[in-house]
């Protein structure tokens, strides 16, 4: 379990960084490595170049930007969780990003080694999905912003050009009336989820829902975007149990999940009915009581 | 456990009940095989095969060799040459196919993970890039990975030549099933599966060795619960005398009966030790044991019951096919199953009972030993009978057992299959099970969840275990016995050499205490050591719960024997009759003199003047212990005694499942264990807790894939989920001392909590589900599988 031979070199500036990945064939970003070091170990990832990007401090920490938050792409989950700021300005971030692995594993993996890494059954781009957020990348020629719509192109595959550096991930920013909750389902704590629900709303001040997005991890071969099946809740101003469980179903019929070890498709099913009844339920409350007392 | 010092050199003293070694392992201090460390020490990595089920064309190596830091590759053809082969070394056993293998394979893979080639080089990493240069070319066979489909005529047959895939078949009809049957009332027919799991080692198999060809002799360390045995083994292949091997067995960490084996990469080791000329290690990483190490307690068991209305078992019929993957493994991989058969009639008046065993080749990778070895799949199989009839009857659970137990003055009792009990009351151990755990309250705390709709469920479970093994007919040529060496120095401290091989079971601590308690000294006094056949001529190493039973015995032996010796030493110099002297706290006494321990050791060694006429310098002695009351084959009628002694125990669960994930929450557990003399309660809560853990990482959590065509699925850690501290189930733990008629009066311990508490936690699901009506019959109740039992009933 050793990898294969590569090269390594650890670059100062996004431009650096993006000069290393074009110029050679097989480049790769090296991140939080938790992801990409095991695959190497056991050489089902076999890059000729390590471009680390560690030392990019530009990377780091967030900033809110015209009711936009802009999170840099080397954040650590561990701060994502941690972090009073983003606590405060992106709740829904900080409980995400608590559910990935263990304390090891968040303080070394990144918010946007997890976007391109694009784990179908990751948390963060299933968020990210939800949020209906976007993805901004840098090549040699410049920088692109991708909604995360148009991103995710199918099981670790993104939209990402082999030598373009994800730099940061935009989201709105919260505001009043937004709830959101993040439900999955761990046979053991620390585990990747067998499926996930984020369920992302907002209730107007009368406190009918005008907005409800939904999406999905482990629930098809990219994070599914599940919002249409909560379009009868449109308008409502209580979520009855009834209306939670029906959300479940839809939600449930709508999503495309395959078989592994950790579950059948159909396993997986149950546990989405399951967990966006949860991921509902407790987003509503939440927007409910955001900021109005 | 006790607070732990920083690093610092391990304590002279153990204080209380502690364990003396765990500063030294728990502060980085211990040495595991991969600490072993010499100059010019060359890596080998191991090419294996992709294809479950494939005849090898040809293997050209020369790529590999023309890497730099390469030192040779080499293929099982070429090594065979001069190189012996495995094989069971049980021919004792007319129904078992006779096989040979090789360090590596050589006409044909039969799993994938199969060592096929192997590279030395200067590292690991080098070696792994050149097993990318070694070119295999495969005709690929079809392959057969389920054991119902193995058995079908139409199946690729793993050994051409058997004309099917039953590697054993052993019949066994006890008592007269015909009457039985012919007089019941009625007759359950049931089917009860255990899926593939396997008892994982966070330290894998491994080995180093070095040959020094001016002597001829070879030095293997290798990560192994038998290092004797292996001697034996590495003799065979290698051609060396068992005078010239000498195999050391570091500190392990973790064992659980996968290191019971001996797997074909130790003698590999071996090998290229002696043709490469370099010293050279192999270390197992996780895939590789995952995938080609051994797997364990996979079986079907198709079982009639005939009972009669009061609740009665009168007769039971088990069909019992162990998918043992391929065979190629020594010791032999179907010796649990074997065990299976022997332990289904558990504590109850069960003759008429008749089995039949076949062990079926698959194309996964060999089956074994797994802490428990055969005997919880036994206990599920009669536990299970015995709640499904009672529900049929209406009887509860805890009056099914009193009904059909054996009763209190049969002692010893024989079992159908031969096994000589020699326990303590069962009725007993029952009733403090039940005080225990509050089961009557548990019961009320049910029924009034079952009024809230929610799934809450009680179970209990009982178990007699076969501790100290005799394996002779089991498993391979090796039987029961233990040895010691004692020797007392001359300063008076006394070293101890055992040859069980503790993985972390704290034999450093209990064996100084047996010493020392016979010697009259503190275990301060006493070193203890094991895992070094360059000590001590032979040892049977540690498995089946039989160290304190086999090697406390030894040690006692020895202990009793120089102690004799000092008292004639010291009967001379007091001048007393020797039969008057007395032992304790560090002095030889009579009457009102006395003389220090020391004192004597030095007479023993230094002032020789001082010892009686015609006595022997030296204080040390090397023992055998036998317990001389197994049986080494089954009888003409398949009856044996398969162990020196029995431990029991008795489990009891209280569960709540969650119908819409699957998930079990285990609310309460209680266990009453009777090993017979405790010997150190710490040190044994300890192994009941592990065990518990396992037992939980089985039933809920673990299970290795494979899928239609023979590939693994689970190959990592990822995959294969083991439990975390997360899900820890702390068990309250009663403890019976019932003493044996073995020195010391020990049952063995170790593995009882995780034979039983499997059959406890599908008896309290099994209980939970009563208002949906679903039975359990699967040993195997994780999330998922627990959730397509419950979808395939309401679909049905
Ligand atoms: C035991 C364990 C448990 C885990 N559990 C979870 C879990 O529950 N949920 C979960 O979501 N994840 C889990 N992970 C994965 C973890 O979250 C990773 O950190 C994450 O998936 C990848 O982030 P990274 O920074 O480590 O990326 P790396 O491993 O460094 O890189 C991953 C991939 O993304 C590429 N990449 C990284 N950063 C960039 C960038 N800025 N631009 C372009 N490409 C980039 C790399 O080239 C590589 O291909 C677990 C990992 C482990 C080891």
């Amino acid at each position: 379990m050793k990898p294969a031979r590569f090269e390594y070199v650890a670059v100062e500036s996004v431009a650096e960084a993006t000069e290393a990945l074009a110029d050679s064939e097989d480049a790769r970003v090296l991140a939080g490595g938790q992801s990409l070091v095991p695959l190497m170990n056991l050489r089902l990832a076999r890059p000729s170049l390590l471009v680390d990007v560690n030392g990019l401090g530009a990377l780091s920490g967030f900033e809110a930007r015209n009711g936009t938050l802009r999170f840099g792409a080397m954040c650590r989950h561990r701060f994502l969780e941690t972090d009073p700021a983003v606590r405060r300005q992106a709740p829904i971030v900080a409980e995400t990003a608590g559910l990935i692995g263990h304390v090891g594993i968040r303080n070394r993996g990144t918010l946007g080694g997890s976007i391109a890494h694009a784990d179908p059954v990751a948390e963060l781009p299933a968020l990210l999905v939800a949020l209906d957020g976007n993805v901004v990348a840098s090549g040699t020629t410049g920088e692109r912003t991708v909604p995360a719509a148009e991103f995710f192109a199918g099981p670790f595959m993104t939209s990402l050009e082999p030598a373009e550096l994800l730099t940061a991930v935009e989201i709105p920013a919260h505001s009043e009336g937004d709830g959101g909750a993040f439900s999955e389902f761990v046979l053991r704590h620390g585990d990747f989820a067998t499926a996930g629900v984020a369920v992302i709303l907002h209730r107007d001040e009368g406190g009918a829902c005008d907005r409800l997005r939904v999406a999905g991890c482990g629930l098809g071969p990219i994070p599914m975007d599940l919002s249409a099946a909560g379009e009868f809740l449109l308008g409502e101003s209580a979520l009855t149990d009834g209306g939670a469980d029906e959300l479940g179903r839809r939600v449930a019929a709508a999503s495309d999940p395959t078989g592994d070890v950790h579950g059948s498709g159909e396993y997986r099913r149950e546990l989405a009915a399951v967990l966006a009844a949860d991921a509902v339920r407790r987003a509503w409350g939440r927007a409910g009581s955001a900021g109005r007392g | 456990m006790t607070a732990v010092a920083p690093p610092v050199a391990p304590p002279e003293t153990t204080t209380g009940t502690l364990r003396r070694e765990d500063t030294r392992l728990l502060c980085g201090q211990g040495e595991y095989l991969g600490d072993v460390q010499r100059p010019d020490l060359k890596h080998i990595a191991i090419l294996r095969s992709p294809l479950a089920h494939a005849r090898i064309r040809d293997i050209d190596v020369s790529g590999a060799l023309t890497l730099p830091g390469v030192i040779g590759a080499f293929t099982g053809a070429e090594l065979a040459a001069d190189t012996g082969t495995f094989n069971h070394h049980l021919e004792a056993i007319p129904t078992l196919r006779q096989i040979n293998w090789s360090v590596l394979a050589v006409d044909k893979v039969r799993f994938v993970g199969e060592a096929v080639a192997a590279v030395v080089a200067d590292s690991r990493y080098i070696a792994e890039d050149a097993l990318e240069l070694i070119e295999v070319d495969y005709e690929e066979l079809p392959a057969v990975s389920d054991v119902e489909a193995a058995l079908e005529g139409d199946s690729p047959q793993l050994y051409e030549d058997w004309g099917d895939n039953v590697f054993l078949y052993i019949p066994g009809p006890h008592g007269d099933t015909e009457t039985a049957f012919a007089n019941a009332d009625g007759v359950l027919e049931e089917k009860f599966t255990h899926h593939r799991i396997i008892g994982l080692p966070l330290d894998g198999h491994g080995a180093l060795g070095e040959f020094d060809p001016a002597t001829g002799r070879l030095v293997l360390h290798a990560s192994t619960q038998i290092p004797h045995f292996l001697r034996t083994v590495l003799a065979e292949i290698t051609g060396l005398s068992e005078a010239k091997i000498r195999v050391v067995a570091p500190d392990m960490g973790g064992g659980f009966g996968n290191k019971v084996h001996m797997v074909r990469e130790e003698a590999l080791v071996a090998v290229l030790a002696m043709r490469v000329r370099h010293p050279v290690v192999w270390k197992q990483d996780r895939t590789e044991s995952l995938t080609a190490s051994v797997h364990s307690r996979q079986q079907v068991h198709n079982v009639e019951a005939a009972y009669r209305n009061d609740g009665r078992i009168l007769g039971l019929r088990a069909e019992i096919i162990a998918d043992v993957g391929s065979p190629e493994l020594y010791v032999i991989g179907a010796g649990p199953a074997i065990v299976t058969t022997a332990i289904v009639p558990n504590c109850y008046d069960l003759q008429d009972y008749a089995f039949e065993l076949r062990c079926v080749a698959t194309n996964k990778a060999p089956m074994g030993a797994y802490r428990g070895y055969g005997q919880g799949q036994a206990v599920f199989l009669i536990e299970r009978v015995l709640d499904l009839v009672g529900e049929k009857l209406g009887i509860d659970p805890v009056e099914m057992r009193r009904i059909n137990m054996i009763p209190d003055e049969q002692r010893p009792y024989v079992t159908a299959t031969g096994a000589v009990l020699d326990c303590g009351s069962f009725h007993d151990q029952l009733s403090d099970l039940l005080e225990g755990a509050d089961y009557d309250a548990a019961c009320r705390r049910r029924d009034e969840a079952r009024t809230e709709d929610r799934l809450v469920g009680v179970g209990i479970a009982q178990m007699v275990e076969a501790t100290a093994p005799n394996i002779h007919g089991l498993a391979g040529q090796f039987g029961v016995y233990e040895m010691a060496m004692l020797a007392v120095q001359p300063d008076g401290k006394v070293n101890v050499v055992v040859g069980t091989k503790s993985q972390g079971q704290g034999h450093e601590t209990i064996f100084a205490k047996a010493a020392a308690d016979e010697l009259g000294i503190s275990p301060d006094d006493v070193t203890v050591s094991d895992g070094d056949t360059g000590v001590l001529p032979y040892g049977s190493g540690t498995w089946g719960s039989r160290s304190v039973v086999m090697g406390g015995g030894a040690v006692i032996k020895a202990a009793r024997q120089v102690r004799d010796k000092m008292v004639a030493i010291a009967a001379g110099l007091l001048d007393a009759p020797a039969d008057q002297i007395t032992v304790s706290d560090g002095f030889f006494r009579f009457g009102e003199a006395a003389i220090p321990f020391a004192q004597i050791a030095s007479a023993a060694y230094l002032h020789t003047f001082l010892l009686p006429p015609g006595m022997d310098p030296g204080l040390s002695v090397i023992v055998g212990y036998d317990s001389f009351n197994t049986s080494p084959f089954p009888d003409e009628r398949g009856k044996m005694n398969v162990a020196a002694t029995y431990a029991t125990a008795a489990a009891a669960a209280v569960v709540e499942v969650d119908p819409a994930t699957g998930v079990v929450s285990v609310g309460d557990l209680t266990i009453v264990h009777d090993c017979g003399t405790v010997m150190n309660q710490v040190i044994l809560d300890g192994q009941i807790h592990g065990a518990v853990m396992q037992a939980i990482g089985q039933t809920f959590f673990e299970e290795l894939h494979y899928d239609e065509n023979g590939q693994p699925l689970t190959t990592t850690l990822l995959d294969y989920a083991i439990p975390t501290f997360g899900d820890v189930v702390e068990p309250r733990i009663i403890h019976r001392e019932t003493p044996s008629d073995l020195i010391g009066g020990y049952r063995g311990a170790g593995e009882g909590a995780l034979i039983v508490v499997p059959a406890a936690l599908a008896a309290a699901v099994h209980d939970a589900l009563v208002p949906l009506g679903v039975p359990i019959t699967q040993a195997n109740l994780s999330p998922p599988r627990l959730r397509e039992l419950l979808r395939g009933h309401s679909a049905a």
